[in-house]
């Protein structure tokens, strides 16, 4: 039995200890993912603390044929769509400086980072699939499995991404003008 | 990997952040005080299943008693029903008047055209995805 396994065999016993250690490695891709999504620093960490609470909870619901990322991803994408009503997705662009959670985790650049740009402008669910594949790896059966999307619409959404994305790129990333997929 | 994925990667990593002292008591109080669910146990799905048996073939006998009831009791005398009287309904005939498009044949090319054009569309597209992924 492999560490991991044994992690989640004892934390499905109720070591919250051994849960803890299980998650250890992922908590801060998932914070970084989260606070790229969430409204405000704290709501990201009130996102990452549910996640890992529900992920602890119904730990017996995991099939091990998943990779335990993948599965973790999805409730966090959950906890995330359920913190950010629909209707206020449009308004991204008109958060402010002072309460973009981003704001104080980018280094400064002399350009704008793609990530900022993609939150304007791509929806959430191509975002998440952009994140998924280009930062944490995944497999686009993986990223299917994660949004619970088919495999066609995830390969052609994450094409669209990339050419809503590489058009941001060309044009220095910082053209308000969106070209929205999704 | 191409520039795209590169700049991609290298921008999430300029977003620095890690969970702080605070947060990580926080999540660790959290799970200290939530129980994991445990996985439904199959005894109670056995039980489930042996009820719905149970009440399948009790509803099942109770029909047939009803049904060996109504048939074995003397039938009354019916009386002649009546014939119906309802008038015969009679519809409207309406006459539809249809006539076939023919296509010319410049739209029947302008058609071949464009279906032509959507299939290289198509294939266009599915080369790009295969290529990328």
């Amino acid at each position: 039995m492999s560490n991991q396994a044994a992690l989640i065999e004892a934390a499905r016993g109720g070591s919250a200890t051994a849960f803890a250690d299980l998650v250890r490695d992922y908590r801060d891709g998932l914070l970084r993912f989260l606070l790229t999504r969430a409204s405000s620093y704290a709501d990201a960490e009130d996102a990452l603390q549910d996640t890992l609470i529900n992920a602890y909870r119904y730990l017996h619901s995991y099939d091990s044929r998943w990779r335990f990322s993948t599965w973790l991803y999805r409730i966090a994408i959950n906890n995330v769509s359920r913190m950010r009503p629909v209707d206020t997705v449009e308004l991204g662009d008109l958060r402010d400086e002072k309460s973009d959670p981003l704001a104080h985790c980018i280094a400064a650049s002399d350009r704008e980072n793609l990530w900022r740009y993609a939150s304007r402008t791509l929806s959430d669910e191509v975002y998440a699939a952009m994140w998924l594949r280009y930062v944490e790896d995944m497999s686009v059966n993986d990223i299917a499995a994660v949004l619970e999307r088919s495999v066609s619409w995830t390969k052609i959404n994450l094409m669209r991404g990339r050419q809503a994305l590489s058009e941001g790129l060309g044009n220095n990333a910082t053209d308000d003008k969106s070209t929205a997929y999704g | 990997m191409d520039k795209l994925a590169k700049q991609l990667r290298e921008d999430a990593e300029r977003i620095e952040c890690t969970v702080s002292a605070e947060l990580d008591k926080r999540i660790q109080a959290s799970l200290l005080a939530t129980e994991p669910e445990a996985a439904k146990p199959r005894g109670r799905e056995s039980r489930r299943a042996w009820f719905w048996w149970a009440s399948s073939l009790t509803g099942v006998a109770a029909a047939v008693v009803m049904i060996a009831i109504v048939n074995l009791q003397a039938p009354d005398a019916v009386p002649e029903a009546s014939a119906p009287t309802a008038a015969p309904l009679v519809l409207p005939s309406i006459r539809w008047h249809a006539e076939t498009a023919v296509l010319t044949s410049p739209l029947q090319e302008e058609i071949d055209d464009l279906q032509s054009d959507l299939r290289k569309a198509e294939e266009a597209v599915k080369q790009d995805i295969d290529r990328l992924f």
